[in-house]
């Protein structure tokens, strides 16, 4: 070949193939470089004994789940490595006499794109549940700081285990995501390069160890490696670094505001990013019907003083829009936010209920499940009456009936 | 588009093929519109500087040939630099003037309300300004004018050397761009090898280096004075392998296009005395600096005295010219005053009879370079550091490293403790090797298989370096040090 160039490319090419084919990644997708929110949960999710309720959500979700668990508990409770509601359980069962398993899959900031690959790549097969549990907000569904589907922490572990290309497009709208991507699917060296970055970190972790151990009494922690250098894994989380303390009755709870967060977050309504995320909650839901998982979608709760940030016609779109989906999809629906029963004292700030409030919700969902024929057949638990709470159906958006 | 984007990866060879494939009249529009859309990408609205700039010059800078008398021609130079200069100012020195002004007001108890300006500092502006004003003086010392608009604006825009340079020089440029060369496979194979060696030092060396350099520098308090000098060392070769990976892409890219454009390093930290470091550091912007600024300030051609300020006011614009802020001024004062002590020590060798000697000997070599190395490193502290007080206090530090040797154990070395990322244990190791890199390149420089490494070497070479490109280059990397200036 007249190149030198041209052959380290050929070279390059034929190597990559044989890398391929031997794949010395193979079976390694749970094994991530630094465990983050979504890698303990996915590592207590594989190893852990198989639940019959799986609750999604972001942090609206997740703050009520754990704060209301350290209250019961009455213990500190390590957000990375707590992954069952103890006190929805115990309330279950009082309402049921049935004992359930939980498992909380809530991670901050998981949108319905992340919640679409935990259930799919996660909530199906073998280690399926029987119920999903998912609490939405509208930010959930219109969050400007998000760049792109895939730039979360939940996707680049659950990518891990598959992307199906049905939602290639939804996940990589940015035509340079989509390239990324490509290139990974054709180059095994870069579609792969996260494990063997991996492997090679940790053979010359090793080496390094051999020739230069750690002086004696080394007491470097991870917390100091954050305040050194907070660019570095911003995701990592490590045990002992999301605790969740128990707040005494007596004790009042300080309100915090986050309202510039959120003008923010609503300053413009993304159409395009409203419509793909509702399209990921509806292959969630379809993906769980497939699975033979019941859905119970949760409209979570949030103040007036947040609701009032969002355009009229967001907030509207958003309401409709979740409506619509879970009576087409057949999922139980769950209308926290007209229940009238949470008020601003309930909230930690302007969105995430605190541990009392977050009682209130568990109290009311768990009511709700005991009463819902769909939820309890689900569960295998026994049916009392046939009432059925899809009270209020709604039309489905004519916007979005295409698209969805 | 940065240089270490996939972005980049699909714009480079789409050019490269439309240029070949192009007729050589077309190939100079066709990379014209490239380098627009290379800089407007990132912000299209500073297409219209970088060519009102183009216009005014091409324009402006012919009247200086055509003046009939030296005053005249030296009235139409003085404006055009300075119209060059103040554009300049506007953008990179109009919020370090304003902070200035209200900082020396304030000690004299005035509380000024300074305006809150709302300018961003358009990527490259300080290399083509650099690169105008030399051509204006050029033309003002008699030497010819660029005659197509197209060629000139392509000089200042050329996209592989738009961002951070080298910066070139029109007698050398312009005339590539006529000859109407054939595609030769050659160019191929030194772009890309160039282009593979500068993501190698970019993405592996310096990017790796730079974790610990922002760990150090952000907060000094958590290291002592060991790990400090570490730190510095570290980024002595962050800042070599980040700028000289650019420019190693820079000179590929414009090799796939069978342009020459100037080097810029010449293993730097094997000088032995601060001026030799300038003869092979960032080259394009010291002879600039040279032919434009200290020569026309006098030069050497004066007596002591006034060269030594030529000097100093030389290092410290040229200071200035890598950013608006206390401490790159600072950092060009320092350059300018090793500069001045290195010319004294120089005459006092001389007065006591030993230079010959002394530097003969190999042993004083070794020391020289040991020495200058460690001169470098506290400029870099200057240069690095977010301000003065940071430097400052890193400076003291370092200063007590003899103290923390006298009762050195590795326990007391932060570097050490911190695991993770690797790269901080490993910097004791690979500081070593990256030392010796210098060393072992100087040994091979000029040799047959250095320079034509065997066919199957240099294929290997390529794999490899495609390969570990491939693996490690990380999802997001820093922008290139010389970006910001």
């Amino acid at each position: 070949m007249k190149s030198r160039f041209l052959t380290a490319l050929l070279v390059f090419a034929v190597l990559n193939l044989v890398v391929a084919v031997v794949n010395p990644c193979r079976g390694k997708a749970a094994d991530f470089p630094e465990m983050t929110w979504t890698g303990w949960a996915v590592k207590h999710y594989i190893e852990g004994p198989k639940p019959n309720v799986v609750f999604l959500g972001s942090s609206l979700m997740l703050v009520p789940l754990d704060g209301v668990d350290a209250n019961y508990l009455n213990r500190k409770i390590d957000g990375s490595q707590h992954h069952s509601s103890v006190y929805f359980e115990s309330v279950f069962k009082k309402l049921t006499g049935a004992d359930i398993r939980t498992f909380i899959f809530a991670l901050p900031g998981e949108m319905p794109s992340d919640a679409c690959l935990i259930t799919r790549n996660m909530l199906s097969g073998a280690r399926k549940p029987d119920v999903i549990v998912y609490g939405v907000g509208p930010r959930d569904f219109m969050d400007n700081l998000l760049i792109s589907p895939c730039a979360s922490d939940p996707y680049r572990y659950l990518s891990r285990f598959g992307v199906q290309p049905s939602l290639v497009s939804n996940l990589m709208p940015d035509w340079t995501d989509r390239l990324n991507y490509e290139f990974g699917q054709a180059c095994y060296l870069y579609g792969n390069k996260t494990d063997l970055v991996c492997d090679a970190t940790r053979s010359g972790a090793r080496q390094i160890e051999r020739v230069l151990p750690a002086p004696p009494g080394t007491k470097f922690t991870i917390f100091d490696r954050h305040r050194l250098m907070p660019d570095y894994h911003p995701w990592e989380l490590s045990k002992g670094e999301a605790l969740f303390r128990p707040i005494p009755p007596d004790q009042k709870i300080p309100f915090e505001d986050n309202l510039t967060e959120y003008r923010k977050r609503y300053a413009t309504v993304k159409w395009d990013m409203f419509v793909s995320q509702m399209q990921f909650l509806a292959d969630l839901m379809n993906t769980a019907r497939k699975n033979g998982t019941h859905v119970v979608l949760v409209e979570m709760p949030i103040t007036d003083l947040n609701r009032s940030l969002l355009k009229p016609y967001a907030w509207k779109a958003y309401r409709n829009g979740i409506k619509a989906l879970a009576h087409a999809k057949g999922a139980t629906f769950i209308n926290l936010e007209d229940s009238g029963k949470f008020q601003t004292s309930d909230f930690g700030d302007t969105v995430h209920l605190h541990s009392r409030g977050g009682q209130k919700l568990l109290d009311l969902i768990a009511e709700k499940m005991a009463e819902s024929r769909a939820t309890r057949v689900a569960l295998k638990l026994p049916v009392e009456n046939d009432k059925e709470e899809l009270a209020g159906r709604m039309p489905a958006l004519p916007g979005l009936k295409g698209a969805l | 588009l940065l240089f270490n984007s996939l972005q980049y990866l699909l714009f480079l060879p789409t050019v490269f093929l439309l240029f070949w494939v192009l007729p050589h009249k077309l190939r100079v529009p066709l990379l014209l519109v490239a380098s627009y859309v290379f800089y407007m990408s990132w912000k299209p609205i500073y297409g219209l500087l970088i060519f009102g700039l183009t216009l005014g010059n091409f324009l402006l800078i012919p009247l200086i040939q055509r003046a009939a008398t030296v005053k005249a021609k030296k009235w139409w130079l003085g404006l055009v630099v300075a119209a060059n200069l103040i554009t300049l100012g506007i953008f990179k020195y109009a919020y370090f003037a304003v902070d200035t002004v209200k900082e020396s007001l304030t000690l004299f108890g005035v509380n000024w309300h300074a305006p809150h300006l709302h300018i961003l500092l358009p990527l490259g502006i300080s290399f083509f300004v650099f690169e105008f004003i030399h051509y204006a003086v050029e033309v003002y010392r008699g030497k010819p004018l660029v005659k197509s608009f197209m060629d000139f604006a392509l000089f200042a825009s050329f996209f592989p050397t738009q961002i951070a340079g080298p910066i070139k020089r029109y007698q050398d440029f312009i005339p590539q761009l006529d000859i109407a060369s054939k595609f030769k496979w050659e160019y191929v194979d030194l772009g890309m090898q160039w282009i593979l060696m500068g993501l190698f030092k970019k993405v592996i060396i310096a990017d790796n280096l730079a974790l610990v350099v922002q760990a150090g520098f952000g907060h000094p308090e958590n290291f002592g004075s060991l790990d400090l000098w570490i730190i510095t060392y570290a980024f002595a070769f962050q800042i070599f392998f980040d700028f000289a990976g650019y420019t190693d892409i820079a000179r590929g890219s414009a090799m796939l296009f069978g342009y020459k454009v100037p080097i810029n390093f010449n293993l730097p930290y094997l000088a032995a005395n601060v001026s030799n470091f300038w003869d092979r550091w960032h080259i394009s912007l010291s002879t600039w600096l040279r032919d434009y600024l200290f020569i026309p300030l006098g030069g050497s051609r004066c007596g002591k005295w006034m060269v030594y300020r030529n000097l100093f006011i030389t290092m410290a614009l040229g200071g200035l010219w890598h950013g608006a802020a206390n401490h790159f001024l600072a950092w060009g004062a320092f350059q300018g005053t090793v500069l001045i002590l290195h010319r004294e020590y120089v005459e006092l060798l001389k007065k006591l009879g030993w230079a010959e000697k002394l530097h003969a000997s190999k042993l004083y070599h070794v020391v020289s370079v040991i020495l200058t190395f460690h001169v470098v490193c506290i400029g870099w502290v200057l240069f690095r550091a977010d301000n003065m007080t940071i430097a400052w206090q890193m400076i003291q530090k370092l200063m007590l490293a003899p103290v923390s040797l006298l009762h050195f154990s590795a326990a007391q070395l932060s570097v050490l403790q911190i695991r993770d990322p690797i790269i901080f244990p490993a910097l004791v190791l690979i500081l070593p090797v990256l030392m010796l890199s210098h060393v072992v390149v100087n040994f091979l420089n000029g040799k047959k298989i250095y320079e034509h490494p065997p066919w199957a070497v240099q294929v290997v070479a390529m794999v490899a370096a495609m390969c570990l490109l491939t693996i490690f280059t990380p999802d997001t990397s820093p922008r290139f040090i010389y970006f910001q200036f």
